[in-house]
């Protein structure tokens, strides 16, 4: 049996019941990372041996009866999550070798309840990105054709989970950074409501729209990592006290009969692939065979300006956020005569020019005598995008819609054109803005064999509802393939 | 018609709060004397990841001054990022409150000096993080022409409260006096201990000048004031320096200046005044600050009596002058005291005099506060009756208070180990000082016969001679007789 091919919930169930160890699983997933790794790179900084090491105490625990839910599962995590003693790049030059002191919260929960961390994975630089090309140690390949993007941000985590180096990982989603790759590259990726999972250790780009989320092949494994990640968390003052539902119990649900599901009006007519569009149209065909309402909604503000407005806030933030990459205390640090001279010569050569680009926009728009007619009147748009969600959510109980108009592009494809790069999030954006849980997942192929997502969208701390309505799409379609020689 | 100059002054105040811990993290704020970097987390250090959670103590202490300063205090307030570059700044952008301060619209009153009032508004208080500090190093190990910088980063994150006068003061003199008052008051609400040597408050002046045909020049920004004299004096150069500009038809320059104690003067830091662009924007990391329901209340219910009401009271009540209530509500500790000493049974002019003569010499000398004084105000108070009942001289018991301060003792082994008690010294003996100081002193007992001694000064004079030279261990009532005696013979 190849163990990479199985899901994080039956690992932890065989490791547990001492079936098999956690050395064994970890030994089979580095194996399958090393054999693809050069077509792939997928990874700013593999971990084979401290997943060795680690791999060896979670046997040694359960050996001492200790209960572990994620027993050696293996885990990737996004280079923007801090892991103590291990390097955080950010995708980018400026942080040289920097190691943190501490582990972002997410990543501890994870390790706390027996989940092994394989290696860091690639990123577009700081986040920012939708092709995960814009990083400082190359570009990863879409598993399903090397010749493609697997999206981004965190295309390294969705090129991990889909080529089997780890039944989950860990991304971030600031505009779409886990749902896109997560459709591009065949997968599950869950980005929560803002406030749910914590934000401490998590290598900020856009504060008010980062939020940490699972990528998966198995969706009990979706929810089991949601559960663990979502522990309120007092080190980030965003994160909402209380306690959160078992989010596997959403998975029971295999009809949604009594339920009101909406999909966009005129969807149709978005620019997007055809085969997107069909697959979409498959997706709610199966929503109203389980007994769902369906419901035309018009979203004219979020899909009319997210994306104006998502170029204005998230870059402003992003400004403030990067500017303490200047050389004086950690990272790359370049000499100059003055420190202007230190501040321009470090930044000048650790940044790339997508974060230059985003940094300058977020600079200006926060500029005095710019401030008002850019940053204010976006906070406004942001808040009429939320009251659009909020009035929509009065009609339905989830919405689905694209997670990418189209599917996994060729590399270089948008690179010289921000604006078809930012295009790819047209769907996602808004969903960041108004602060909704939303879940990315596959729904069939191309034919020329390339994955095609959807995404559904609920409203705050609509959890539940989200995992419910991907429960029974699963139910239609299968859970996610492999690639690269996996059968699933 | 000659011109006339008047000064228009504004004062930021950075108050360094008291709490246990910086006002985002749990580092303490202890930090003066601790090797560099030390006192520091990730947090503090602003690394990548890290996010900052709100220290509720600083809100108590900014909320309470500000509500002691007559302030309306927000239910909602944000905290917002000032974004700008410098080594000492960790995350390159310091968490401050903008345009939603914690308390807005408050006064101070001063007295002034033919005893008028005159009302200090408050524009803004707000909560803030301390930076950490620079120290540039030179081959020679001087200041000017540092080859490098070292970075400090103990003090960053410690919790300022920064208090904004409105430009309502007209004199050096009274910049002082609002100076003076804010940091009795902090000191009083014990939510900072004011010290501004060590820069636990720090004035910042913002002056200009009007002249009387119209013209006002531009506002210069005095920095680096480091006492209330330097204020005082700094403001005096700055308002004659922009006078007699102003008198000579010159422009005023908008700029900083650093006020240099030794020399003097203020002097321009040449920094052409770009106009900093901090691009304010709301915090993300930081839920919008909101007070509890009953919060300002349960603040208000904690208000011990403000300095000013304890002026008030002990004038009022004990019928203390104006000039010794201050002295005597200048310090919380000081007010208690007396108040102690009065509640033990002493005459509230007596105690006054006693602290403000003998208490305040030996707490200057022992740096302690009235508090922890050895010399409880019971004991004090016990002292003064026996001065009082003429059991001992006023000079006898300056010493015995001297032993008990110094040594600890009780006051009755400090009588004895003075040697000191009240006529011990008498009748012949006594008898032979008298006319010892009688020999030494015979122009004032011609003085005296001839009847040019009207108010009875010169006797009085002797009876003062005999009583020092007896160590104050006679009976003043003896010695007063014995001397009549005397020179009626």
């Amino acid at each position: 049996m190849e163990l990479w091919k199985l899901p994080a919930w039956k690992i932890a169930e065989e490791v547990r019941r001492g079936n098999l160890s956690a050395s064994q699983v970890v030994e089979s997933h580095i194996r399958r990372m090393e054999s693809l790794e050069p077509s792939l790179n997928a990874m700013i900084t593999p971990m084979p041996e401290e997943a060795r090491r680690r791999a060896l105490a979670v046997d040694e625990a359960l050996s001492k009866g200790t209960d572990l839910p994620l027993a050696g599962v293996p885990v990737a995590v996004k280079d923007l999550l801090c892991t103590e003693g291990i390097r955080t790049t950010c995708g980018s030059r400026v942080l040289g070798e920097w190691k943190s002191p501490y582990t972002a919260s997410a990543v501890r929960y994870l390790e706390e309840n027996g989940a092994i961390v394989i290696g860091k994975t690639n990123m577009d630089e700081f986040a920012m990105g939708s092709s995960t090309e814009q990083s400082a140690f190359g570009a990863t390949s879409n598993p399903w054709d090397l010749s493609r993007v697997p999206g981004g941000s965190s295309g390294g985590s969705a090129a991990a989970v889909a080529a089997g180096y780890a039944p989950i990982a860990l991304g971030s989603d600031t505009g779409g950074s886990i749902r896109q790759p997560a459709a591009l590259c065949g997968v599950y990726g869950l980005k929560p409501t803002y406030g749910l999972v914590s934000r401490w250790g998590l290598i900020a780009y856009a504060s008010s729209l980062d939020q940490v989320g699972p990528f998966s092949r198995d969706l009990v494994d979706l929810a089991l990592v949601l559960e663990v990640i979502s522990a309120y968390d007092p080190l980030d003052s965003t994160c909402v006290p209380g306690s959160r539902p078992r989010y596997r119990d959403a998975l029971k649900a295999h009809d949604l009969k009594g339920q009101r599901i909406g999909f966009l009006k005129g969807y149709q007519d978005f620019d997007m692939d055809d085969e997107v569009k069909e697959k979409l149209a498959f997706a709610l065909r199966i929503c109203q065979e389980g007994g769902a309402e369906m419901m035309e909604v018009s979203l004219p503000v979020s899909t009319g300006y997210g994306l104006p407005c998502y170029y204005i806030v998230a870059p402003a933030e992003a400004s403030s956020n990067l500017a303490r990459y200047d050389g004086v205390q950690y990272g790359l640090s370049e000499e100059g005569k003055s420190i202007l001279e230190l501040y321009l010569k470090t930044r000048g050569k650790g940044f790339g020019n997508e974060v230059k680009r985003r940094i300058l926009v977020g600079t200006y728009v926060l500029s005095s005598g710019y401030y008002d007619a850019y940053y204010l009147v976006a906070q406004k748009v942001r808040r009429l995008i939320a009251d659009e969600f909020a009035r929509a959510f009065s009609a339905v109980d989830a919405l689905i819609m694209p997670a990418s108009p189209t599917v996994a592009f060729k590399k270089g494809e948008k690179l010289d054109d921000p604006i078809q790069m930012y295009m790819s999030d047209l769907f996602t954006l808004p969903v960041n803005l108004a602060g909704l849980p939303a879940v990315s997942m596959n729904v069939g192929y191309s034919k020329a064999g390339l994955p095609v997502g959807v995404q559904v969208v609920a409203p705050k701390w609509g959890e539940m509802e989200i995992l419910k309505v991907a429960s029974v799409l699963t139910d239609a379609v299968g859970s996610p393939k492999v690639a690269m020689g996996g059968e699933g | 018609m000659p011109l006339s100059f008047t000064p228009v002054i504004g004062l930021e105040i950075h108050v360094q709060l008291a709490t246990v811990s910086k006002l985002f993290c749990s580092c303490s704020t202890d930090y003066i004397g601790q090797k560099p970097n030390t006192n520091v987390c990730p947090v503090c250090l602003g690394l990548p990841g890290t996010l900052p959670v709100l220290n509720g103590r600083a809100v108590e202490f900014a909320t309470k001054t500000a509500l002691a300063l007559n302030c309306r205090v927000r239910n909602r307030t944000r905290f917002h990022r000032k974004n700008y570059f410098y080594p000492d700044l960790p995350k390159a952008y310091q968490i401050s409150q903008y345009d939603l301060p914690l308390a807005v619209g408050g006064y101070v009153e001063l007295t002034e000096a033919d005893g008028s009032k005159r009302r200090i508004g408050i524009q803004r208080l707000h909560l803030e993080e301390d930076t950490g500090k620079l120290v540039h190093i030179a081959s020679d190990g001087r200041l000017s022409g540092a080859l490098y910088s070292l970075v400090d980063y103990n003090r960053a994150g410690i919790p300022l409260m920064e208090i904004v006068s409105a430009p309502d003061i007209t004199s050096p003199a009274q910049a002082k006096e609002y100076v003076a008052r804010l940091r009795q008051l902090v000191r009083y609400l014990g939510v900072s201990d004011g010290d501004m040597e060590s820069g636990s408050l720090r004035v910042d002046a913002n002056i200009s000048v009007k002249v009387s045909d119209g013209r006002w020049g531009k506002k210069s920004e005095i920095k680096n004031m480091n006492s209330l004299r330097a204020i005082e004096r700094a403001l005096e150069y700055e308002i004659e320096r922009q006078s007699s500009m102003l008198a000579r038809g010159e422009e005023v320059e908008q700029e900083t200046r650093h006020w240099d104690d030794a020399a003097g003067v203020t002097r321009s830091s040449r920094s052409k005044e770009e106009a900093h662009d901090y691009r304010y924007f709301p915090e993300p990391d930081l839920l919008p600050l909101v007070l509890e329901e009953g919060f300002l209340e349960e603040i208000a219910e904690s208000m011990p009596e403000l300095p000013w009401e304890v002026f008030k009271r002990f004038e009022e009540v004990y019928g203390i002058e104006p000039e010794d209530a201050a002295l005597l509500s200048e310090r919380r500790d000081v007010a208690a005291y007396f108040e102690a000493c009065v509640k033990a049974g002493a005459s509230p002019d007596k105690a006054a005099n006693w602290i403000k003569t003998e208490l305040f010499r030996v707490m200057n000398e022992c740096k302690c506060s009235a508090d922890d004084f050895p010399v409880r105000p019971e004991a004090l108070t016990e002292l003064l009756r026996k001065v009082e009942q003429g059991d001992l001289s006023a000079t006898a018991a300056k010493d015995v208070f001297g032993l008990m301060a110094g040594q600890g003792l009780r006051l009755d082994e400090a009588i004895k180990a003075a040697g000191v008690s009240v006529g011990k010294v008498s009748g012949g003996a006594l008898k032979d000082i008298i006319d010892e100081v009688l020999r030494e002193n015979a122009e004032v007992i011609e003085d005296i016969k001839s009847g040019r001694d009207k108010k009875g000064k010169k006797v009085k004079f002797l009876q003062g001679l005999v009583m020092r030279r007896t160590k104050g261990q006679a009976d003043p009532q003896e010695v007063s007789e014995l001397l009549d005696e005397s020179l009626n013979n």
